[in-house]
């Protein structure tokens, strides 16, 4: 498996002759976070024009569940928290459709159900608060070559995928009606990006674990929300912020012994409060 | 114009939409004549956002609504253009004017830069209505009238057989409610599209719209705009203390006013 990975390994030598990127846990784990950060940062810039990061946050904790399942079935919680992921994404966005309820409330009662079936099974079964320690924490440093080239070929079919629907997605964040007008299929796009967003969400999770996976779509897209003003400059400052968060936080986390994940996660707050302070300083209050 | 008289552009027949337990619309029997101006009237909760909204496809509802395209417009399905009363966007979303219409115009995504032709076509589009300086600005910090006319050219852009407005001039100051109905007189004498329009505007309804139908949950009366506003009509609709020309919001009965004879 690592042979398809050297090349790439000789690559981040090559442009990162730096200490901490020498063991080639680190190199891994370089690699997952310059696939996973933009693909994270890239879907959150319409998830937060849509209202959704209440929704990620559901999907990432329904990881929780998904991975008690697969120990609990004997089958790889990798797999089960993906597909668990996708199901819950998929059954808010159906029962949101027919119910006509308000988002927070159907996602609300998804959040709470989802915790409540994990920690039953979790209670039933001795032993299976260990493997769920690295999801809850993430563990960056522990990613197998198999996990980047899943994480390689998610990143692509979000890049395929964003490219053929963002624009729908952005002017159906904007008024659903006239959206339709225009002959996009309003339902039938919300469930793709909501099964996207899912997708990220769970793979995310492996690098920063369950509680702050969400920070991974929000903070880069609303820090780019701070200071840009086209969709253009939006998207590309989201995924500077991304890329710029993630290696600083690896880098960080290698010399002060601090979690990988969290670390990444408040380099992007502060760049975060970067952005907040340079609109404060141009004088836009609202 | 057909020798034979206006034909139907829209043909409403027996719609009845509900929600939630309760009949939001019931038994409406409506026609939109094709090539004219009908006002859509009606109290607030009156279901006139609900009927565009089951025009567009948006609301499930039961009975028919037939699309009958003018033979001048050619072939195939008719064209619906819709500019909503106001959209759903924060005002710092980063999004200017400019990439709104590039979002709709081009196939690859507007992340990637706004191509040459979308640029082109959005000044042309604007420039018509009068609002081509407001191409770089943000979206979400327009006023409600320019807004309104941002959406107007874009929904114009595609040559619609049937425009759906709703609200038109909400939100706009008075030289900008006057400046949008005097473009959409202007665009509409050009293009002949057929214009359904929702108003609170009494006046608006008396100097644009040839036809009105006024609604509360069911169809109060129709037909043309100088017999159907009539006190009486006015009083079923709104309740016996409205007066056509009385400017009273204070009186409890809503938005219910004509400028123009006060």
């Amino acid at each position: 498996m690592d042979a398809f990975l050297s090349p790439a390994y000789a690559l981040l030598d090559f442009l990162l002759p730096l200490s901490f990127a020498e063991p080639e846990f680190m190199k891994r784990a370089i690699l997952a976070v310059l696939l996973i950060a933009p693909a994270a940062a890239a879907v959150g810039v319409p998830l937060v024009q849509f209202r959704m990061a209440f929704f990620s946050d559901a999907i990432g904790h329904s990881a929780f569940t998904g991975v008690a399942l697969g120990v609990l079935l004997g089958i790889h919680p990798l797999l089960t928290m993906v597909a668990f992921g996708l199901f819950v994404a998929w059954a808010i966005t159906r029962v949101k459709g027919r119910t006509g309820l308000s988002p927070d409330t159907v996602i609300g009662v998804f959040f709470s159900t989802v915790i409540a079936l994990g920690i039953a099974i979790i209670s039933a079964q001795k032993g299976l608060t260990r493997n769920l320690q690295a999801y809850l924490y993430g563990d960056l440093l522990a990613i197998s070559g198999a996990e980047i080239l899943w994480m390689a070929t998610l990143c692509l079919a979000v890049m395929v995928y964003l490219y053929f629907a963002f624009n729908r997605i952005l002017l159906l964040g904007v008024h659903e009606g006239f959206a339709r007008s225009l002959g996009i299929r309003g339902r039938a796009l919300e469930i793709s990006f909501s099964l996207v967003v899912a997708l990220v969400v769970t793979t995310a999770i492996r690098a920063v674990g369950i509680l702050l996976v969400t920070a991974l779509l929000v903070i880069p897209a609303a820090s780019a929300r701070n200071v840009a003003k086209g969709s253009v400059s939006a998207f590309w400052t989201a995924i500077a912020v991304s890329l710029a968060s993630g290696i600083a936080g690896i880098a960080a986390s290698y010399h002060l012994d601090t979690a990988t994940g969290a670390t990444i996660v408040l380099f992007a707050a502060a760049l975060f409060a970067v952005t907040a302070i340079i609109r404060l300083a141009r004088g836009e209050t609202t | 114009m057909s020798p034979h008289g206006p034909s139907h552009t829209l043909e409403i027949r027996n719609l009845s939409v509900r929600a939630g337990g309760r009949e939001l619309l019931s038994n409406i029997d409506a026609d939109i004549r094709c090539g004219e101006v009908t006002a859509l009237i009606g109290p607030n909760g009156a279901g006139k956002t609900t009927l565009l909204l089951a025009i567009l496809g948006l609301v499930p509802f039961s009975g028919e609504i037939r699309f009958c395209r003018a033979e001048e417009h050619g072939q195939g399905t008719p064209r619906i253009g819709y500019v909503p009363q106001r959209i759903d966007l924060d005002r710092n979303a980063p999004m200017t004017v400019l990439d709104f219409f590039a979002l709709s115009s081009q196939k690859y995504p507007v992340f990637l830069g706004r191509s040459r032709k979308s640029r082109a076509e959005a000044e042309a589009s604007l420039g018509k209505g009068g609002v081509g300086h407001l191409i770089d600005r943000q979206l979400g910090k327009l006023s409600g009238g320019e807004l309104q006319r941002v959406l107007l050219a874009l929904a114009l852009r595609g040559d619609p057989d049937i425009l759906l407005l709703d609200e038109p001039v909400s939100g706009a100051d008075v030289s900008g409610e006057e400046l949008f109905c005097d473009f959409l007189d202007q665009v509409h004498k050009e293009s002949r599209f057929s214009l359904l329009l929702v108003s609170h505007d009494l006046s608006v309804v008396t100097r644009h719209a040839g036809r009105v139908i006024c609604l509360n949950r069911a169809i109060v009366c129709q037909g043309a705009t100088t017999e159907v506003l009539t006190p009486e009509t006015l009083g079923a609709m709104y309740g016996s203390g409205a007066h056509l020309f009385s400017h009273g919001p204070a009186d409890g009965h809503g938005h219910l006013h004509g400028g123009e004879g006060k």
